[in-house]
């Protein structure tokens, strides 16, 4: 385990918006088949770390590597390529959309018709249709139902269903259980234990460090755009780690574990 | 009960809307001007209007269903026309229109750069570019008209380019036949149209899927060029002449087409049948006001009134339509 | 200084001061003579007062593209009604007119919950319709009594050999900055712009804040066309044509932000400055006529991107 190289490795990484340094020199490391959860509290940086991760911001310094290969160039797309699926709080699903349309949207598989591309909605239809049967949809939603009607759990079984669709190695959940009602949560806490048991590697975003204590492995905690603790779980309890985010961070040197 | 049974089939086709105004619009019309509005030659001349217009409603809709508006089409229309011309007097009508094509494009993908490289309200870039090119073809034609010598006004190029009529109507419906028939299956059938609705619905979701949202677009900048420049180059082909003036208020002719069409002007929701039936409705009103002898410029007060009213009753139909 | 360059009018005072310079090097038409600054100040002074209500209407995160309709709209009722109402009295309806235009578009904005673009482009031709329909393409003029009247010498003539037009931008623009920056209803509209979901959270009515944005937009454009009037009175149908672009870029080169919430009254009045100099200076060189649509275009387009890069540089979110 602690031989075994990193999935993805950030080192040194910095950010800025204009003036705003919102990274500053954050190096960590995310091993296949963990369960890592991601703590900080609003606009502690932990949103634009996974923002960098998925493409959607390039780092101003510092190296971020995937799959020990440095990356070069970031854009939402090529992430997407390389297996880093993101399921964000209000961000992935177009409501104009069908669901079968949602779901392959960016990548929508296709059948040549004289070298024209056109959509395989066949395919579209029956793939997505068995996902959220799978992933516990209301009977009566249908592949071809606009994603406007869904509820907010339905949402984000959705896009936890892309991910294992896509056969993705990295899945990074934001605040997946936000606006979500007691079961709901629940359903989605377990889908993302069963993503980690697949072997792929799970971050977890949230600010509610005692339910991600329970979930995950390892816990990272961010502050002021910093990294300041990071700590399995079993050897740091779930109050160990919240009095690190109350007194910002000041005792990251003693506390850092691994 | 029938109404709300209705319900799920008008929040997919918000175009049912206007298609029920034309119908009633033709019965008023065809019933109040003692069959000068109903009669073969005034149906051809309101198709070959509705062509024209239908052509650039189908552009603006594609724009306004990436979330954008292009109001600068009315002058992209008057320099195709004038493209056109120039050429078509000169060498074959159909490199002309090739010409008057590539014009388009190149105005649509100028509107589309300034919109996704500064990301500047399209509404801005476009009112300036509809200005712009507007004193271009104003000063291109310096006060003349470009037009083509009868003798010139022949040939199968010229008479296919709205310069003649076939099965008793101008070339130019069948061109809209065409493009409408390419459009739909582009927005329906294939991964282009998936994203190009994907990115009006929300484009920081399509952006998140790994849509190029600036190239999509663009693209949609640069097709709305080029239907609004071909159009420009039917109308010239079929009158055979053109002024600086060209083409004026039919942007807002064309905006009115899209939302009487159903197209939602926040993006993601467009009807490319609608937009035809909406540019169909404003080419019937035109010509009827014209038959019964009414003042040409009550058009214009009219179709300021009818682009808020189109607005306000699409709006409120789909409300309705949402609510369980 | 830090205060001065962050504020929303610095990019117009800047543009004024290089145009200016610019203007006195390259000297085509005899810039600064008696004639050229009464005839462009004249007409900045009646541009401003057009774009100081587009101002308005922006920084509640709005836009009015129908100005220039209602500026040709008021104007030509102003002389049309004159027979028959007399100065004051077709004074008076003519900018009831304008103010119930302004109120109408307002209320659809608000209460249709409709993109304000499309609203006021109807409004913008629907206006331009019942000018055409009204005075049946026809040229109406004063009569000889009610160009002498005192109230059009009021609004049209001269004083200390100054235009009556420039006293009475100034007085307005006084009054606006006095409301916008010192007033209650100054700070709700400022709210309205900057966050309307926060505005209402407090209790502002930012339906109201807008619709009244509207009207005094409609009411300064109707005051600007009758001002016009005043001064030259003789209408045609083509009147304000086009005032709706000159009216929005000078607003924007004043630094109001499309974003809403931000605008300076000394910034428009300036920007109304550079547009109105450059059309003179281009009339000048001897361009075509048609050659001015096209600069407005293309000052526009300049205009607001250079003032987002501005913005986005001083650190706005826009």
């Amino acid at each position: 385990m602690t031989k075994q190289q990193p999935l993805i490795q950030v080192k040194n990484l910095h950010l800025y918006f204009g003036s705003f340094h919102a990274l500053k020199n954050v190096s960590v490391d995310f091993n296949a088949g963990e369960l890592i959860g991601l703590v900080g509290d609003n606009g502690a940086g932990k949103t634009t770390l996974i923002r960098v991760l998925c493409g959607i911001h390039a780092p101003t310094k510092g190296q971020v590597f995937f799959d020990g290969k440095k990356v070069e160039r970031f854009h939402p797309k090529l992430a997407i390529d390389q297996g880093i699926e993101t399921i964000q709080q209000s961000v992935g699903l177009c409501d104009n959309l069908s669901i079968a349309r949602n779901f392959y949207l960016g990548r929508e598989p296709v059948k040549r018709v004289f070298g024209i591309p056109f959509l395989d909605l066949g395919k579209m239809r029956a793939k997505s249709s068995r996902i959220i049967r799978q992933f516990g949809l209301r009977e009566n939603v249908s592949a071809d139902d606009e994603v406007e009607m869904l509820s907010g759990g339905e949402r984000q079984s959705i896009k936890i269903g892309r991910a294992v669709e896509f056969k993705n190695r990295v899945v990074i959940m934001d605040e997946p259980t936000n606006h979500l009602s007691v079961r709901e949560r629940e359903h989605v806490n377990e889908l993302a234990v069963q993503l980690k048991e697949q072997g792929l590697l799970v971050i977890y975003i949230t600010h509610d460090i005692f339910q991600v204590h329970k979930l995950a492995d390892r816990i990272v905690i961010m502050e002021n755009g910093e990294k300041v603790a990071d700590a399995n779980t079993d050897s740091m309890s779930a109050e160990a780690l919240e009095d690190v985010i109350r007194q910002g961070g000041r005792m990251v040197e003693k506390r850092e574990a691994v | 009960m029938a109404l709300s049974a209705a319900k799920p089939l008008i929040r997919r086709h918000t175009e049912i809307g206007i298609f029920l105004i034309g119908a009633i619009l033709i019965v008023i019309f065809a019933s109040t001007s003692d069959g000068r509005w109903a009669n073969l030659y005034n149906i051809g001349t309101i198709m070959q209007v509705t062509a024209t217009l239908g052509l650039m409603s189908l552009g603006v809709a594609i724009v306004i269903g990436t979330g954008e508006i292009d109001i600068s089409v009315g002058s992209t229309f008057g320099m195709g026309a004038l493209a056109y011309l120039w050429l078509a007097a000169r060498v074959d009508p159909a490199i002309a229109a090739i010409a008057a094509i590539a014009v388009g494009a190149a105005i649509g993908y100028l509107n589309g750069l300034l919109i996704t490289r500064t990301r500047t309200p399209s509404l801005i870039i476009t009112l300036g570019t509809l200005m712009i090119f507007r004193g271009i073809s104003i000063a291109l034609t310096d006060g003349f008209s470009f037009s083509i010598p009868y003798a010139a006004r022949k040939g199968w190029s010229y008479f296919l380019l709205g310069g003649g009529d076939l099965l008793g109507f101008n070339t130019a419906l069948f061109w809209l036949i065409g493009a409408f028939a390419v459009l739909i299956m582009v927005l329906k059938t294939m991964p282009f149209g998936n994203r190009l609705l994907a990115v009006g619905g929300s484009a920081e979701s399509a952006h998140s899927r790994g849509v190029r949202v600036d190239r999509i677009k663009l693209s949609a900048f640069v097709v709305c060029g080029i239907l609004a420049a071909f159009a420009g180059a039917l109308e010239a082909g079929k009158l055979g002449f053109a002024d600086g003036s060209m083409g004026r208020l039919m942007e807002l002719q064309s905006i009115a087409s899209c939302v009487l069409g159903g197209c939602l002007l926040a993006g993601g929701r467009i009807s490319l049948i609608g937009a035809l039936m909406g540019a169909f409705v404003l080419s019937s009103i035109q010509s009827y006001l014209v038959v019964t002898g009414v003042q040409p410029q009550w058009f214009i007060l009219i179709l300021g009134v009818i682009v808020v009213a189109a607005a306000y009753g699409d709006k409120s139909l789909r409300q309705w339509a949402i609510k369980r | 200084m830090n205060h001065f360059v962050r504020s929303q009018g610095f990019g117009a005072t800047v543009g004024v001061i290089a145009m200016l310079a610019v203007f006195t090097v390259i000297d085509f038409s005899g810039w600064w003579t008696a004639q050229t600054i009464s005839n462009v100040t004249q007409f900045t002074a009646i541009l401003a007062l057009v774009a100081l209500g587009q101002a308005l209407v922006i920084m509640t995160k709005e836009i009015d593209l129908s100005v220039g309709s209602i500026y040709g709209l008021t104007g030509v009722a102003f002389i049309t009604l004159e027979p028959t109402l007399g100065v004051s009295g077709s004074l008076i309806a003519a900018l009831l007119i304008a103010a119930t235009a302004g109120f109408v578009q307002g209320v659809a904005v608000v209460k249709g919950r409709l993109p304000s673009m499309i609203v006021t482009l109807g409004g913008l031709f629907a206006a331009r319709g019942i000018i055409y329909v009204w005075t049946g393409g026809s040229v109406h003029n004063f009569s000889a009594d009610a160009r002498s009247h005192a109230l059009t010498r009021m609004l049209g003539g001269e004083l200390f050999g100054i235009a009556a037009a420039i006293y009475w931008v100034t007085l307005i623009a006084v009054l606006l900055a006095i409301m916008l920056w010192g007033t209650r209803f100054g700070n709700r509209l400022l709210a309205t712009g900057g966050n309307r979901e926060s505005a209402v959270s407090r209790g502002v009515r930012t339906d109201s804040v807008k619709t009244a944005a509207f009207v005094l937009c409609s009411l300064l454009a109707g005051f600007a066309g009758i001002l016009t009037l005043c001064n030259r009175p003789q209408t045609h149908v083509t009147l304000g044509e086009n005032m709706e672009l000159e009216a929005i870029s000078a607003a924007v080169i004043g630094g109001c932000l499309l974003t809403g919430g931000r605008g300076s009254i000394l910034g428009v009045i300036l920007g109304a400055l550079i547009v109105v100099s450059f059309r003179y200076e281009l009339i000048a060189l001897g361009a075509p006529s048609s050659w001015y649509i096209t600069f407005v275009g293309a000052v526009l387009i300049v205009a607001v991107i250079f003032n987002q890069k501005l913005a986005r540089f001083i650190g706005h979110s826009v």
